[in-house]
């Protein structure tokens, strides 16, 4: 291994493949102007576009090199600007061994190795052996154990494998997941571009006539509506298969160090997260899924452990039922706090609340309504905008024990963060005119989270709650306890929190 | 809560401020060309148009004359060997705590209208957010920055 050496050439398809994933909004708009042009036919646009990928593909795999030599990982990489990395095993991280679906084809794996820096990007080796990515993994890992330079303790000699626990997706919660899943919006608008690209393709054809005939309605309105409803069960279809092929599968295997994270049907990912790393847990109750009694769980965690993007978040769990939350959360993370008194807002804050989510949707809807002399049932959208901020100002609520935080708030979904003090990166109060009038102020807290930051964020609370938050960061950052006469007074509304039980 | 002793910026931030706002308000004059530009400026329009450039341009004087005066007067920050505090805004008025053992790093900024005026911006990076002290004297920045390295050493954790 101490010579440099070039991945396997299906590195040079998965790259050119990866390329088109990157980019494939831009490569379908570009076959749809391509396909308007008359010298050149449409299969000339798509067989050249792909010769070119898998030139750059083929030029990218001929130009990466790597070696692993004492401890050490040396990369290099780049057609043109040459890219030297050099990762020590003292600074790594994660390595990761996955599969994608050209991987599997050809019997190979992918190797990703992820470092601690808040901004460095992973390296990872697309196509190589399975053998050969194990033997990487070896010379990378196993000297640092024996060094045991992460822990002080020393006493414990972990091993490699040791999985104290797995705990796996069930099937109908898998199922409960696909059918709430949020990306239907997404799905949405994915849709809708690529319609409105290929729409004049399509209406030129017969296409319409033939709907039109097929459809069971009489009238325009009628055949807009079923097209519109077409459209939904088409992008519920989208995200019900695209969530089921993410998360079926899904595995949490929890080890003495680290939590592994593995999902997918046919692209296996896997995520490894070491305790050490995790900078908050986050709640998330989806509007259709908190009547139904379920919650997803979310971990942020420092350095780009998370998805490609580089945020740290990872979904931790997809789909648990409320009750079983704090069971879960006590057995894998039991250094958390969960069940601690939160101070909700006082009352006078329930007026901006609801101001704020109505004010805007009450002047579209008169708007609409005077010039169009729309239906009265129009002023249900005012209607449900009020009990929506009311749901707001019921779901928002501040707490901290010992050494937690808990900010807890809704916009759709209600979310509910749980933060150690000691992983805040920076807190602050603002106050508007109106906020300083009334004496309340909005309190942001920043946790590392991946490549940046991620906030949470709780408005309108008593000025003296967002103070004391802003007391206690300053009051772990000297490394004291905390105050006795900072537990809060009790002619407050307190609640329980997280009153899932 | 325990009120560090907070510092003012130095007043030349204020002329710093002047200059560059009225640069950059002067695209809001963009608005009303854009609207003359599609709509034209005949009778009912040339109205719109010219109570727009009104508009603006009042806008552009306050930029100038009353608002930097007013960041000025609201900005205040306090370091010592636990926190970084900051305060500032004019309308909304923010409040920021950061724990120096959190601090990534530090850099000192001089663009060349800062520079012109002996002065530099002090950056401060954690590992999720960035923050700036805007429009310190240059020895001081330094000092600052120097100060902060220091504590931030000092109180030095993991992540």
């Amino acid at each position: 291994m101490s010579d440099f050496k070039r991945q396997h050439p299906v590195a040079a398809l998965s790259r050119a493949f990866g390329l088109i994933r990157g980019n494939i909004v831009t490569i379908i708009v570009f076959l749809f102007v391509g396909a308007q042009s008359e010298s050149f036919s449409f299969l000339w646009w798509t067989l050249g576009g792909f010769a070119f990928l898998l030139i750059v593909g083929f030029a990218n795999w001929w130009r990466f090199l790597y070696k692993v030599e004492d401890g050490l990982i040396h990369i290099k990489s780049g057609i043109f600007v040459r890219k030297n990395l050099y990762l020590t095993k003292d600074r790594i991280q994660v390595i990761d061994i996955t599969a994608g679906i050209i991987q599997r084809i050809f019997g190979l794996v992918q190797l990703d190795i992820q470092t601690a820096g808040a901004s460095s990007r992973a390296a990872s080796i697309e196509a190589i052996t399975r053998d050969r990515a194990e033997a990487i993994n070896r010379l990378l890992r196993r000297k640092r154990e024996d060094s045991g330079e992460e822990d002080n303790d020393g006493a414990e000699f972990e091993i490699e494998d040791d999985i104290k626990q797995t705990i796996s997706l069930p099937n109908k919660e898998l199922l409960i997941a696909a059918s709430t899943s949020g990306s239907f919006g997404i799905a949405l608008s994915v849709i809708g571009t690529v319609f409105s690209q290929i729409e004049p393709l399509i209406s030129e054809s017969q296409f319409y006539d033939y709907l039109y005939s097929i459809l069971p309605s009489q009238t325009d309105t009628m055949f807009y509506i079923a097209l519109i409803a077409g459209f939904i069960v088409f992008a519920w279809l989208l995200s019900f298969f695209g969530t089921l092929f993410n998360y079926g599968n899904f595995s949490l295997e929890i080890k003495e160090k680290e939590i592994v994270i593995s999902r997918g049907i046919f692209e296996k990912k896997r995520s490894t997260v070491p305790f050490n790393r995790i900078q908050a847990i986050h709640i998330s109750e989806g509007i259709i899924r908190q009547p139904l009694g379920y919650a997803s769980i979310h971990l942020e965690s420092a350095a780009g452990y998370g998805d490609d993007r580089g945020t740290g978040s990872i979904l931790f769990f997809p789909l648990i039922k409320r009750k079983r939350i704090l069971s879960l959360l006590d057995e894998v993370l039991p250094d958390y706090q969960k069940e601690l008194a939160a101070l909700k807002p006082p009352n006078r804050s329930l007026r901006r609340y609801i101001f704020r989510s109505t004010f805007l949707v009450t002047a579209v809807t008169a708007g609409v309504w005077w010039w169009f002399d729309l239906n009265v049932l129009m002023w249900i959208f005012p209607i449900l905008a009020i009990i929506w901020g009311w749901l707001k100002y019921n779901d928002t609520a501040l707490g901290w024990g010992d050494d937690i935080l808990v900010l807890q708030s809704r916009n759709l979904s209600k979310s509910t963060a749980y933060i150690k003090k000691k992983r805040v990166q920076d807190a602050s109060i603002s106050q508007s005119p109106f906020q300083r009038y009334r004496n309340l102020c909005s309190v942001q807290v920043y946790v590392a989270s991946g490549d940046r930051g991620k906030s949470f964020n709780v408005r309108d609370v008593e000025l003296e709650d967002g103070l004391t938050v802003l007391e206690q960061i300053r009051i772990e950052g000297v490394n004291t306890t905390i105050d006795e006469s900072l537990e809060s007074e009790t002619e407050r509304q307190v609640i329980q929190l997280p009153g899932w039980a | 809560m325990k009120e560090p002793p907070f510092h003012k910026l130095t007043p030349r931030a204020i002329r710093v401020w002047q200059w560059s706002n009225s640069i950059r308000s002067l695209f809001f004059f963009i608005i009303p060309v854009v609207y003359a530009a599609i709509f034209g400026m005949d009778g009912f329009h040339k109205w719109i148009v010219v109570s727009l450039a009104v508009i603006v341009f009042i806008a552009w004087l306050l930029s100038i004359f009353l608002m930097p005066y007013l960041s000025w007067k609201n900005w205040r920050y306090a370091i010592d060997e636990n926190e970084i505090d900051l305060k500032r805004g004019v309308i909304f008025k923010t409040r920021t705590l950061i724990p120096l053992s959190r601090v990534q790093h530090v850099d000192t900024r001089q663009g060349p209208l800062l520079g012109s005026y002996d002065l530099a911006s002090v950056t401060i990076s954690t590992a999720a957010t960035t923050h700036e002290i805007p429009a310190l004297d240059e020895v001081l920045a330094d000092r600052v920055r120097q100060q902060i390295s220091t504590y931030a050493r000092l109180a030095e954790e993991d992540v």
